[in-house]
């Protein structure tokens, strides 16, 4: 290296540093000085900080003109904290356990259960205003107590995403048992589609299947199933059905019906699939059909329940994208007041409005839904053919078993020894949790 | 000469303390959680003993990411080492394209890994680019699913570490050959010694401080590997390339903090018991010039 080359070098690690200490001191002295409560009548602008993962990024909360009105009206401005998608459990754990609590967070409600201690951590909002205008509590609330905020009270739903054109053009009807299914699969590939995406590389896909289907088994067969699990009353090795309905979904892949490299494709690659009508159909949550209409409100996707059983029930997940106020926020009043923001009659009107969401509101009104939102509520909703997912009842984390589905693909275990492993996981887990019986 | 007063010794107090702080006591506070049940639902914290350490050898896939990281180790040492020699001593001739030879064996070392993965996930796939290399040239019998057989997933993520690192090791092997006087050859050439006893009679013995480094260097590296596992497979399919760097995030995961932490004690303790002996060892087989 020459003496210029080190002069200049010694310059760009010198502006380095001070871009970086500079960004140090801008950040600092945003929210730390500011009142504590009593918000903004002491005259000082309160910054609330909101923690959100980077995937919620485009939720309605945190639209820009929202936040911007809310800031006109009340002189509290939101600050934005993106969390990495991957890591937004983990980065809330420790923000939680060090004190750093954002002031406010976006999460959902049956994740905070098992990820983030919510009894401990988060704030009851039993007493807020708002809370007095909703239909359904339930969506909002864990143990009798409302811990969550959201305008809507319309949960996912998950099933089998399918091409309704193509169904058509093959005159085919939707299968209500798993005989049909296959003949329906069938029918597709002799057409050169492939009939069933499956995103195995993202092994949580692998389990939307025996989510709804086990649920459906449960709700059919043995309605206190999931508390007996729960209790260790049962073991998931003691339910043989388990594993003919995991058999189904492998059966699905061997008998040639899916993508030939389903643990090297991904979840995102699911929305190019449709657009480019190479898939018929896909087990996933709704909220695939929403993402296929963004791009293309030409292709008409619909949704049917897992067909596992006859006449399956199709699965719920629950309630997800509400924001809580943890204990330790700092401007806790202030966190407060935007929720009773949001939850105004005008506000809440035009998320609900733009988002095409159910209302969860008395005195706001639920706008004519998309089509296929409206055959889920015509066909199963309102006929009561619905049943909370397996995840819904889960107190632990769940990803070995996703893990084990995986494996399973991977032509490493059979049903059998995904139930075995899961059920050793699970059972250490419930232990290490603390929960009685294990 | 004074060497003594050249610098006093309080100048590496700022420098300690940073270490202290930012290192040693995190490593201690470490040690400390390994021996209880933190964990994310517990208000209060229990000292447990050795009971996470009982919990790592009876988990069957905490054993099989101890497995999976000493084959990971050992595949990239010698591949690394092997290959970083054999580059070095070829590119140390008088080779006319030798320096842009250099920059490009060189280059795959200082791309992000995040980019190598989106470079090699594709190309990995069953119907990927390497596959169909091979059956263009008539070895497609060599295909394989190689990011999702379980069987192999965890050679091919060493494989690509390989490929991505050996241009670093290649660097200081480079250094190492061009500090070797070129007497010593001219005095073999004299002798009528051939490229092989003058590779291990003069190369090998001269080179052994760089080997050194960089056995240390990789081996350390392959032990506490993680982002080449994570960004190709996260680990699976199931669990089958689970490392022990992958298996601490994944209990970190599970809100298994105590967990968590002992897995890491460990990783440290099996390090240092590898790493330490084996640099002593190498050190006494060097030879001074």
């Amino acid at each position: 290296m020459n003496h210029k080359m080190k002069k200049v070098a010694t310059g760009v690690i010198a502006s380095l540093l001070a871009l970086s200490l500079a960004a140090c001191g801008s950040n600092s002295n945003s929210p730390a000085g500011t009142a504590s409560n009593g918000g903004s009548s002491s005259g000082s602008k309160v910054t609330l900080e909101l923690a959100i993962s980077k995937s919620s990024q485009d939720s309605a909360f945190v639209a820009q003109d929202l936040l911007d009105a809310f800031e006109k009206e009340t002189n509290i401005k939101v600050n934005l904290q993106l969390l990495p998608a991957e890591q937004t459990a983990t980065v809330l754990q420790t923000k939680l356990a060090v004190d750093e609590t954002p002031d406010i967070i976006q999460y959902n409600l049956a994740s905070a259960v098992t990820d983030l201690n919510l009894e401990r951590n988060f704030e009851i909002l039993d007493s807020e205003p708002w809370v007095s205008r909703l239909l359904n509590k339930d969506v909002l609330s864990a143990n009798d107590h409302v811990y969550s905020f959201h305008v809507s009270q319309d949960t996912g739903m998950q099933g089998v995403v399918y091409n309704k054109d193509m169904f058509k053009e093959l005159n085919l009807s939707i299968p209500t048992t798993f005989e049909e299914f296959l003949a329906v699969c069938e029918a597709i590939k002799a057409s050169g589609v492939t009939p069933v995406f499956m995103p195995f590389k993202d092994n949580w896909a692998a389990n939307i299947w025996p989510a709804a289907a086990f649920a459906d088994y449960a709700a059919k067969n043995d309605p206190t199933l999931f508390d007996e699990l729960n209790s260790n009353k049962k073991k998931w090795t003691d339910i043989p059905e388990f594993a003919n309905l995991l058999d189904q979904q492998y059966q699905v892949f061997k008998k040639g019906y899916t993508n030939p490299d389903i643990l090297s494709d991904s979840y995102d690659m699911a929305v190019g699939k449709f657009l480019d009508k190479e898939v018929a159909m896909m087990f996933m949550g709704d909220w695939l059909i929403e993402n296929v209409a963004e791009k293309d409100p030409s292709i008409h996707l619909g949704l049917f329940a897992i067909p596992s059983s006859k006449d399956a029930s199709l699965g719920a997940s629950p309630l997800g994208g509400q924001l809580f106020i943890p204990k330790k926020a700092k401007h806790m009043a202030e966190a407060k007041k935007f929720l009773e923001f949001i939850a105004s009659k005008e506000q809440a009107q035009k998320i609900v409005d733009s988002q095409g969401y159910v209302s969860n509101f008395n005195d706001v009104t639920t706008p004519k839904l998309p089509d296929y939102k409206q055959e889920i509520v015509d066909n199963y909703i309102t006929p009561k053919k619905t049943v909370l997912t397996t995840d819904a009842h889960m107190l632990v984390d769940r990803s070995e078993l996703y893990r084990n589905l995986q494996d399973q693909f991977a032509g490493a275990k059979t049903p059998e020894e995904v139930l075995s492993a899961w059920n050793d996981k699970f059972a250490q887990l419930m232990k290490d949790k603390g929960v009685a019986g294990f | 000469m004074k060497t003594k007063s050249l610098y006093p010794y309080y100048l590496i107090w700022p420098a300690l303390f940073v270490y202290c702080v930012f290192f040693v006591l995190p490593a201690l506070i470490g040690l400390f959680y390994s021996f209880t049940d933190w964990r994310l639902d517990r208000e209060t914290l229990k000292f447990i003993g050795w009971d996470n350490f009982k919990q790592i050898f009876s988990d069957k896939t905490l054993v099989l990411a101890l497995k999976n990281t000493f084959i990971f180790a050992i595949v990239t040492v010698i591949g690394k080492n092997v290959l970083g020699i054999a580059l070095a001593i070829g590119l140390n001739m008088r080779l006319k394209s030798k320096n842009l030879l250099r920059a490009i064996f060189y280059s795959p070392s200082i791309l992000s890994v995040l980019v190598i993965s989106i470079v090699f996930t594709p190309m990995l796939r069953t119907d990927g680019t390497i596959n169909k290399f091979l059956e263009a040239i008539g070895l497609g019998v060599f295909g394989q699913s190689w990011l999702t057989d379980p069987s192999i997933v965890i050679w091919t993520v060493a494989l690509v570490s390989i490929w991505q690192h050996t241009g670093f090791q290649m660097a200081i092997y480079l250094a190492g050959l061009q500090s070797i006087s070129k007497e010593y050859y001219e005095a073999a050439t004299i002798d009528g010694a051939g490229a092989w006893s003058t590779f291990s009679k003069i190369t090998l013995p001269l080179l052994l401080p760089a080997i050194n480094i960089n056995l240390m260097l990789t081996l350390i590296g392959g032990l506490k590997v993680f982002s080449e596992v994570f960004v190709l497979t996260g680990g699976g399919p199931g669990n089958a390339s689970q490392v022990v760097g992958t298996i601490i995030l994944r209990a970190f995961g599970e809100g298994s903090w105590g967990m968590g932490t002992a897995i890491n004690t460990l990783l440290f303790a099996a390090v240092t018991v590898i790493s330490i002996p084996l640099l002593i060892f190498m050190r006494r087989k060097e030879v001074a010039e």
